[in-house]
């Protein structure tokens, strides 16, 4: 999930719908609950597989079958969590679930297996996309939410969670097995917990990392690419991108998101951790505009002269564009940029390109960025919060997750059964690298205003980007405006809304962890 | 007579048709460019060197109807369209008459009034209808947008009919009033038909002005129950897909066939109904 | 069932008679006001009653919770938001260029067109980039000049230049987009008028002109346009209030970037109302574009128009 109009799951469930589970849907919805009689849940169970999950084409051109999961079953809730318990003990309730607006028909199917597993109706509301989040926070406001379950874009937890409109989880999650400790710390941590407790379990778990294309980097290197040591820091990224622009005409050296917004935010933020930046200090006084936020600003100003035509318009849609269609040598971008590339329907450098480790800085740190993503949470107004948690349970249960992955739908799993799963990295090229790089991964603190707060800085970052402003303005400018947007919202008075020493494990994992290389 | 115009040369015809040609080209090349977007594969659109030659897909065509609520979209514009169309004839017609047939006292005064909204930018009002609408639960629905496009269209509906009626002379109505008609009944059974063209006029011009709408639309519409096709369009990102270019430029040329059609039926009137008329064709 | 004594002339004397006439007197008085009453009252409740909204709604700080009472607050924030300005210049700069433009072009087409035996086939062909959805629109130019750069492509195809254009990293090269989309789409709203003008003109007053010996370009100059100088202005000014609203164009194709550059005025509204929920900041700006609007309704449409009228 990548960008606040439109959240991932429709994908999914677009996806789903596509591969032919619709024929099992429809038939099983019209037969749900007509009689009362639930199915066997191990029949259910054995329909969520590749063979029915996995679109087609993929399935030919990877050679995937239910022979090779790319799951680990024991790891997988659906299959570890006693469905006969939860049929007696909340079968018949129903579960209200905030749904983006184009998806209402594709969850409905994509649920139809939870119902039948569990004796839960679900009943779609349909929230629009671009104003979920001011539409969500309404009706949390209003004291009576008209849903039990949301999935949101993950910065979003601290403005959710501080007011306390969500429901915590943790007896849900030692009550029905879900098993965290297979989610990486740094998506558990961010995603799943605000002021120590538990309120979301991490549904679309994102990292940012630097993707090359392989024909153009041997050309330059004379030999194959070593994810390690090929570009090893990002001087030597605005090198390769210097002598790589233009190497053909219409491709440009790097890719790069540097729109006004948070896109800037998030480039800057991917750089600047590497240099070791961090965004605030235990008071939750801003500090990014220190030398690290300065050196990250820097390299992203240099990298720019190398950069694609659009690069200071560019979101995730232009950027991803861009990347698929060939029009850049290098890009730093999401980790679907790796996948979705692979696949013939969406890409033109298929086989082309490959995905490195994060390059690094001197003085600095290895800390490839945990950015954007969403979780999933309960209301804290819920009428039926059991009910929700088992149903968003089942739409980030490991299988799923893992065959969201490998649709390409740039829905990702955190999991590390599934990342680390060899069949999985044969249809995910990045994955190998993508899951070491979550053991040391940064990711930023969730707090209440932190959606203007992403608005704030990226805007600076931009103008910067344009030249209308230097670096060392830009970042005491959005500092400026990053500590008023905090202390409107409660920070500095004394009792801060986040406690620091409750966010600080989250927010760089790799403390003390050898490299993986 | 203009014939004769077009009988004498000009000492310049190959300037003039450089410029008109010219001109013409401008306004068409872009125009196909983006048909032939419309009928190419996703994957031809966006490549280091722009395809000029893509091979024939209608990838697009069959995305719009399967993937998405396209007939939802194609139902909520046409709603909203003549629903907005109804309510604006039904206001400016007695309204266009009394501004036209009457004089009383402040009747520049409302009549510079109705034609001051047309100037209101949707801005201005933008926050506070959608608070009000919000707060009385018309939020994402096709009532909503219908109420909008009237006020927004009312304006110069109103005076376009306005000017079609002050065209019409004053001894067909008094022989009707000798006669002993009312004055309704005059409205209904002679001026009406008198100035169907001015209605015409006036409602196609609405209409265009209503598929155009966007700041409102966007505002206001939220799901597919609500969404036209002009707002439809900048959420075609079809989730980790990002833009659908293709689907995008088929839709555009969903929703101009029609308006084009329609507009060169009426072009004799154009000029009339655009400037509210000001400027007679 | 009265003892009137009608007349040949009609006249009547008796009360029921004159009760008769003086409530169809009355009806007679108040009819026009009834007449227009429901529209004027329909366009109230959605311009002046939003206004006001607007203007209280301007007085506080209105984010999710209770409204809070704040004064002046956000008009003081305005006065000193260098976005605020920004986004006024911006809307003035990129609209005076574009209407300059589309103007000239669109008397220069007019000019030649209206005389030309073709003159309705240029008209259909000139109509179409007005007929397409703005945000469609929005859209080709995006495509064209950004995301497949098929402009910079055939710049390099010609040899004209080189590498990249970086549209987004320069503010007047994204303004000029802005401007090109609204010069191809809205000429031919001019276009239209002009030419209607033109061929409304004064056949005989041509005639002689060119019996004297004059060319049709000093026959333009001369007597053309002095004589449409209202048509000029009406068309103007309905374009100009347009232009000043851009908003489609922005959101689609530079969302107000590079570095706010594009922002026109109806953006910069919408981007602190719904990204950053500040409505009562939202309500001031709005205040002030209506305050702006009144303005120049009073001193320029009012005259235009007026006189334009029967």
């Amino acid at each position: 999930m990548k960008n606040s109009n439109h959240l991932s799951r429709r994908s999914f469930l677009k996806s789903s719908s596509a591969a032919g589970l619709a024929v099992g849907g429809t038939s099983w919805g019209a037969q749900a609950f007509a009689d009362g009689h639930l199915p066997d849940p191990q029949s259910v169970l054995d329909e969520i597989s590749i063979n029915k999950y996995v679109r087609e084409d993929y399935r030919a051109l990877y050679g995937m079958s239910d022979d090779k999961p790319i799951w680990d079953s024991n790891k997988d809730w659906i299959r570890t969590v006693d469905w006969e318990a939860v049929r007696s003990e909340l079968a018949g309730t129903t579960v209200r679930f905030a749904i983006g607006a184009a998806d209402a028909e594709s969850a409905a199917e994509g649920l139809v297996p939870f119902e039948k597993l569990s004796g839960i109706k679900v009943e779609l509301v349909p929230i629009p996309d671009d104003s979920f989040y001011d539409k969500a926070l309404a009706e949390f406001i209003s004291g009576n939410a008209s849903f039990d379950a949301l999935q949101f874009f993950s910065p979003w937890l601290g403005d959710f969670a501080a007011p306390g409109f969500l429901a915590s989880l943790d007896d849900y999650a030692d009550k029905w097995g879900l098993p965290l400790d297979d989610f990486y710390d740094t998506y558990r941590l961010n995603y799943g917990f605000f002021n120590g407790k538990m309120y979301g379990i991490p549904f679309d778990c994102d990292i940012q990392m630097v993707h090359v294309r392989k024909g153009y980097m041997e050309t330059l290197l004379g030999g194959a690419v070593d994810k390690v040591n090929s570009i090893p820091t990002y001087d030597e990224l605005i090198r390769v991108s210097g002598e790589l622009n233009k190497i053909e005409p219409g491709v440009s050296g790097v890719g790069m998101m540097a729109a006004p917004g948070f896109w800037s935010t998030y480039t800057w933020e991917h750089i600047a951790a590497q240099a070791g930046m961090m965004l605030f200090d235990e008071n939750w006084e801003p500090i990014f505009n220190g030398d690290a936020g300065m050196k990250g600003l820097e390299i992203i100003l240099a990298l720019s002269k190398n950069a694609n035509e659009g690069h200071a318009g560019a979101g995730w849609p232009e950027n991803r564009a861009a990347w698929l269609g060939g029009q850049v040598a290098t890009n730093i971008s999401w980790q679907d940029s790796g996948t979705q590339a692979m696949r013939p329907d969406q890409s033109q450098i298929v086989d082309d390109f490959v995905t490195i480790y994060e390059p690094r800085i001197e003085g600095g740190r290895f800390a490839p960025p945990n950015i954007a993503g969403s979780t999933s949470c309960v209301a804290a107004s819920a009428q039926n919060p059991e009910g929700a948690f088992l149903m968003l349970a089942f739409l980030t249960t490991a299988s799923i997750m893992a065959m969201n992955e490998a649709n390409a739908n740039g829905v990702a799993p955190g999991y590390k059964s599934v990342l680390q799963n060899t069949n999985l990295q044969e249809v995910s090229q990045p994955a190998k690298v993508w899951g070491d790089s979550l053991e040391h991964a940064w990711c930023s603190p969730r707090l209440p205003g932190a959606f203007p707060i992403e608005q704030a800085i990226g805007n600076e970052i931009n103008r910067a980007v344009v030249g209308q402003i230097s670096a060392k303005e830009a970042l005491d400018n959005a500092a400026a405006a990053v500590k008023q947007i905090m202390s409107s919202n409660g920070f500095y008075q004394g009792n801060d809304p986040v406690d620091y020493a409750a966010a600080a494990p989250g927010l760089y994992v790799g403390e003390g962890k050898d490299l993986p290389f | 007579m203009a014939s004769q115009r077009r009988k004498s040369r000009s000492e310049s015809l190959t300037l003039r048709y450089a410029i008109l040609g010219g001109w013409a080209l401008f306004c068409l090349m872009p125009v196909l460019w983006f048909l032939s977007i419309g009928f190419r594969p996703r994957t031809e659109i966006i490549t280091a060197q722009p395809i000029y030659w893509p091979t024939f897909s209608l990838d697009a065509f069959w995305m719009i109807f399967e993937d998405w609520p396209m007939w939802k979209y194609l139902r909520n514009s046409v709603l909203a369209i003549i629903g907005s169309v109804l309510i604006d004839l039904v206001l400016a017609i007695p309204a266009a008459y009394s501004l036209s047939r009457y004089t009383y006292r402040g009747r520049d005064d409302i009549g510079f009034y109705i034609l001051s909204t047309r100037m209101m930018a949707p801005a201005i009002v933008a926050i506070p209808i959608f608070f009000l609408f919000r707060n009385a639960g018309l939020l994402d629905s096709v009532w909503a947008l219908m109420l909008i496009y009237a006020a927004i269209n009312l304006s110069f509906v109103t005076w376009i009919i306005r000017s079609y009626m002050m065209d019409i002379p004053k001894e067909l109505e008094d022989a009707a009033k000798t006669d002993g008609a009312g004055d309704l009944r005059i409205l209904w059974e002679i001026i009406i038909p008198a100035i169907l063209p001015g209605i015409i006029t006036a409602s196609v011009i609405a209409m265009i002005f209503a598929i155009n709408e966007f700041l409102f639309t966007l505002l206001i519409a939220s799901t597919p129950n609500a969404y036209t096709m002009s707002v439809a369009l900048a959420n075609f990102t079809g989730g980790s897909d990002g833009l659908i270019y293709n689907a995008i430029a088929l839709v555009a040329f969903l929703a101009f066939v029609p308006v084009f059609i329609v507009v060169v039926a009426i072009q004799k009137h154009l000029s009339r109904g655009l400037t509210m008329g000001a400027v007679k064709g | 069932m009265s003892t009137t004594n009608l007349s040949a002339t009609g006249a009547a004397q008796s009360a029921p008679v004159r009760t008769y006439r003086r409530r169809s007197k009355r009806l007679k008085k108040w009819f026009p006001y009834l007449l227009v009453a429901p529209a004027v009252i329909y366009l109230m409740m959605i311009t002046l009653y939003p206004g006001i909204y607007a203007i209280v709604q301007s007085f506080y700080a209105v984010k999710f919770g209770p409204w809070q009472p704040i004064g002046f607050g956000n008009y003081e924030r305005l006065w000193g938001d260098y976005q605020f300005w920004g986004a006024l210049w911006n809307t003035f700069v990129m609209g005076s260029i574009a209407l300059t433009l589309q103007c000239v072009i669109a008397l220069a087409l007019a000019f030649y067109a209206y005389r030309d035996p073709w003159v309705k086939g240029w008209r259909i062909i000139f109509l179409v980039p007005m007929l397409f959805m703005p945000s469609a629109v929005a859209f080709i130019y995006k495509l064209f000049f950004l995301d497949a750069r098929v402009f910079a492509d055939l710049l390099i195809r010609i040899g004209l230049i080189d590498g990249n254009i970086a549209f987004q990293s320069s503010i007047w090269m994204s303004r000029s987009i802005l401007i090109l989309a609204d010069v191809w789409q809205w000429t031919p709203f001019l276009f239209i008028i002009f030419v209607a003008a033109l061929q409304g003109q004064d056949e005989e007053v041509e005639e002689a002109a060119r019996l004297d010996g004059a060319s049709w370009w000093s026959i333009f100059w001369n007597i053309s346009l002095p004589m449409m100088k209202p048509v000029i202005a009406v068309a103007l000014i309905l374009r100009g209030i347009d232009i000043t609203t851009m908003f489609t164009n922005v959101f689609i194709i530079t969302k107000g970037g590079p570095a706010f550059g594009t922002e026109t005025i109806s953006y910069f509204i919408y981007r602190t109302g719904f990204k950053f929920f500040d409505f009562g900041y939202a309500s001031s700006a709005s205040v002030i574009m209506l305050i702006l609007t009144i303005i120049i309704a009073q001193l320029v449409v009012k005259r235009a128009f007026v006189s334009a009228k029967e």
